[in-house]
């Protein structure tokens, strides 16, 4: 574990900035949310407020230092209220994924003891329910949302406002104390668990102290250019370490304003409503919007192709002079100004990018061709690149375009290739191990490095470039090391491909599985008259499978012939975010998805051999 | 495989500028009943209106034994043997019951058919025969359903489409009238297309089931298949697991599997 003490202003600890954060903001929004149809407005006095009362109220309740209190919710005000508030009372945040299901919950909550549960609303509360008797150590349960609850009764349960009730009396006579908890703190204190979805086994708690968020706070915004006027939209689930880095860490350090989105649904929506002015996307969302774009454009008139297509080749041609370090002429900016004015500009604003002065990309790796599609439009992509274990600890610069790599490693943290090709690193602020899990810890911190499980390699100006997971490279049974990523991150840059799975490991050729994309190949499929009822029989029809097979079959020109994908399969079911095959940040999960549809996959590598 | 008997391809209707049906593919092969499921405002009673031509699709085909007969006048696809038996019964109410179903052969001239098929009519449906001679506007909305579905059959279509049978129904009445339609089915050997509402009983009498929403096709299958999916049990249905707490109010995410 590092010594060295990271501080923002002045504070080691998330308690202590807080306060002081607050006290200078004072009135300044902090975040907004929409409440029956219409944005309201909260204030860092507010946030400061409600998180007072949920701290007095948990410590009214008998909260000590370093007991776990979990929240289990979509992204809302209350989330960050509530973690907040269980940091000033002493405590420690679990973050749990409203998408899992109560086997899943259980797990975490019984692994990390945790004694306080806040849920959402009445579906959250079931789960806790519905396994009660397993889990006598949860003493209360907080529900935000008590709609549908109005004669439930259980000695257990109760509404926010309850907590917040016990919290203002508690906080009458015991003024002080909060500040009193925030200055025996320090930096070593644990403070969150963030349990990483195991692909084999029950997720790991990975134990990030106070250190650890104060020194995520420290890479913007000379790294990532969060400044104290930018809005931002939060849509990503708070419990993935990038969502609260970017929405809950950062802005708190420096003051950015944080929208909700209301839902996984409506985020194109509420990102044309917000117009973001800094954003943070997976790349699965960067390529959302590449392919409604590439979908109204086969829908417009000749004279709006036309023009986007020539609009385009002047952008991308900008966007090859800066890669290249080239000095732009005169006629270049004035040519650029017009397609800007005429094509992007509008582009733009339908997507909600119009205000967008910095974006990022990160939690995956993105397509190098999407990011200069981006910068053809003027909006340069940063990349990082960082795991819960680490935080954020590399990204690109500004001003310097090296697509495919994430830029090098941010002050404070190292990052070294291993013998084996493994990328090792350290930072001041990594994690702290896994609770109750000391072996699994000890595998991965050697000698105060972090063993990532990704492979990559550094250029000679220390630009980190990401291969892949160590455990995904494909050995094929001709004995060619394959990384499936590259393949999988063109096979996604098709606006008809969602998400691919490259198999083949110990097998004779590539194969592949592929998610379509359900809104772009439905509109193929009634552009071009192809009947289909339900999304099973879409993928049945042979004209989508024809599609995917032009599709394949372009991506694999560009490869050498043992890395093609020689055949691919569908998989016919409509996925959600509840669904194991897929991660939070809806990617197909590739150990999942390849036993799953084991049989699928067999029957690519049956007959002939 | 010789071609179903109706079969709609990628159809989409628009009422001016708002696109009601957004690209529906669906099949009636001959001798079946193929029932239509969805919501208030799902595109079931459009899509009808579009395949007897009602309503002119923009896109899409609309096949009658292979043969494309979209955007034409609804008589010439009526005389080609599509009758449409309409929502809310629709019947002449100041002729008699016997007019009504005279003038569901209207387009026939083989007289003593026609004579056979009214005798068949009254013969399903007794009570159409008492009040032979009375206004329609006279009628019980039940008997009205019936003189709809009497006048439908009257024109001896291929196919008969019904637009919720089932409205404005008492429970007992829906049984017989579906205890009827399953009948003329069997024994007439009518091919039916069914949209309705109540999914319990249309899944029950139907060989098939399509459910629309929101202007578009989410699943298909087998009635008896639809019949055991949770999606259907839960939101057509009404039958939700409880809960935990006896009383759920939250809806669970709906996938169609």
């Amino acid at each position: 574990m590092s010594d060295t003490t990271v501080t923002v202003d002045g504070c080691d600890t998330l308690p202590k900035l807080f306060l002081k954060k607050t006290a200078e903001r004072g009135d300044r929004i902090a975040m907004r949310e929409k409440d029956f149809g219409i944005w309201q407005s909260y204030s860092w006095s507010d946030y400061r407020d409600r998180a007072f009362e949920i701290a007095w109220g948990l410590l009214a309740l008998g909260l000590q230092r370093g007991d776990v209190v979990s929240i289990q919710s979509e992204d809302c005000r209350e989330w960050l209220w509530a973690d907040v508030g269980i940091l000033l009372a002493g405590g420690v945040v679990n973050g749990i994924y409203p998408t899992y299901q109560s086997r899943q919950v259980e797990h975490t909550l019984i692994d990390s003891s945790c004694r306080f549960l806040f849920a959402e609303d009445e579906e959250q509360l079931d789960k806790y329910l519905e396994m009660e008797q397993q889990l006598p150590n949860i003493e209360r349960v907080f529900v935000f949302d008590w709609t549908g609850l109005r004669d439930f009764e259980h000695d257990k349960v109760e509404p926010l406002d309850k907590l917040f009730e016990i919290g203002q009396e508690f906080g009458r006579d015991n003024a002080g104390m909060i500040e009193k908890i925030a200055e025996e703190g320090s930096g070593d204190d644990l403070a969150a668990l963030v349990y990483t979805s195991g692909t084999t086994g029950m997720p790991k708690g990975a134990m990030l102290s106070q250190r650890y968020i104060v020194f995520q706070m420290t890479i913007a915004p000379d790294y990532l250019r969060q400044q104290p006027d930018d809005e931002l939209l939060t849509y990503l689930p708070l419990c993935h370490i990038a969502e609260r880095v970017f929405s809950g860490w950062l802005p708190l350090a420096h003051g950015a304003t944080i929208n909700f989105a209301e839902s996984p649904e409506t985020v194109l929506k509420n990102l044309q409503e917000v117009s973001p002015t800094y954003m943070f996307a997976v790349p699965r969302v960067w390529e959302k919007f590449y392919s409604r774009v590439t979908t109204a454009m086969s829908e417009a008139t000749w004279v709006g192709r036309w023009a986007y297509e020539l609009a385009m080749r002047v952008g991308l041609r900008r966007a090859d002079k800066l890669v290249a370090g080239q000095p732009l002429s005169t006629i270049d900016r004035f040519i650029y100004a017009l397609a800007d004015l005429v094509v992007f500009r509008n582009i733009k604003k339908v997507l909600g990018l119009d205000r967008t002065r910095n974006a990022c990309s990160g939690a995956a790796p993105i397509s190098p061709a999407l990011l200069k599609w981006f910068l053809a439009m003027d909006i340069v992509i940063d990349e990082a690149w960082g795991q819960t274990e680490l935080g954020i600890i590399t990204s690109t610069r500004k001003g310097k375009f090296r697509f495919g790599t994430v830029g090098p490693a941010m002050r404070g943290a190292e990052v070294r290739i291993d013998d084996n090709g493994e990328i090792v690193a350290r930072s001041d602020g990594q994690f702290s191990g896994y609770l109750n899990l000391p072996e699994k810890t000890a595998e991965t911190i050697v000698d105060g490095w972090i063993h990532t499980g990704d492979v990559g390699e550094l250029d000679e100006e220390g630009n980190l470039s990401i291969t892949d997971r160590l455990k995904d490279i494909i050995i094929t049974a001709g004995g060619k090391n394959i990384t499936p990523s590259v393949m999988e991150n063109e096979l996604k840059f098709s606006p008809y491909i969602s998400d691919a799975v490259i198999i083949g490991d110990k097998r004779k050729y590539l194969t592949c599985l592929v998610m379509i994309d359900q809104e772009n190949v439905e509109h193929y499929a009634q552009t071009h008259a192809v009947p289909f009822t339900d999304y099973r029989s879409l993928c049945a029809r042979a004209e989508i499978v024809e599609l995917i097979d032009t599709e394949i079959s372009r991506v694999n020109s560009g490869f050498s012939s043992v890395e093609q994908v020689k055949k691919f399969r569908l998989i016919d079911v409509l996925l959600t975010a509840e669904d194991e095959e897929l991660t939070p940040t809806m990617k197909l999960k590739r150990s999942f998805v390849s036993e799953k549809y084991g049989d699928l996959i067999d029957s690519m590598y049956a007959g002939k051999s | 495989m010789t071609a179903p008997l109706l079969e709609l391809r990628n159809i989409e209707t628009y009422y001016g500028p708002i696109m009601a049906i957004r690209g529906v593919s669906l099949t009636v092969d001959d001798g079946e009943i193929v029932a239509v499921l969805g919501a208030n405002g799902a595109g079931k009673t459009t899509l009808l209106k579009t395949a007897t031509g009602a309503l002119n699709s923009n896109k899409g085909k609309v096949l009658l034994d292979g043969e494309e007969i979209q955007c034409r006048d609804p008589d010439w696809v009526a005389r080609k043997g599509i009758a449409h038996v309409p929502e809310g019964r629709e019947v002449f109410p100041f002729l008699t019951v016997a007019e009504n179903l005279a003038m569901g052969a209207y387009t026939r001239n083989d007289t003593d058919a026609v004579e056979n098929d009214t005798a068949t009519v009254y013969g399903y449906f007794p009570a159409l025969l008492e009040f032979k001679d009375k206004m329609a506007a006279y009628l019980s909305g039940g008997q009205q359903q019936m003189l709809a579905i009497g006048r439908g059959f009257m024109a001896r279509p291929r196919l008969l489409m019904l637009d919720e049978p089932s409205l404005g129904l008492s429970p007992a009445l829906m049984q017989e009238i579906f205890g009827i339609i399953t009948r003329l089915n069997e024994e007439q050997g009518l091919t039916i297309l069914l949209v309705e509402q109540n999914a319990n009983v249309a899944l029950r009498v139907s060989d098939r089931g399509y459910v629309m929403e929101v202007g578009g096709m989410v699943m298909d299958g087998p009635s008896d298949h639809l019949l055991e999916s949770e999606d259907i049990k839960e939101f057509y249905l009404g039958k939700k697991e409880e809960g935990v707490r006896g009383r759920r109010r939250w809806k669970k995410r709906k996938t169609w599997r």
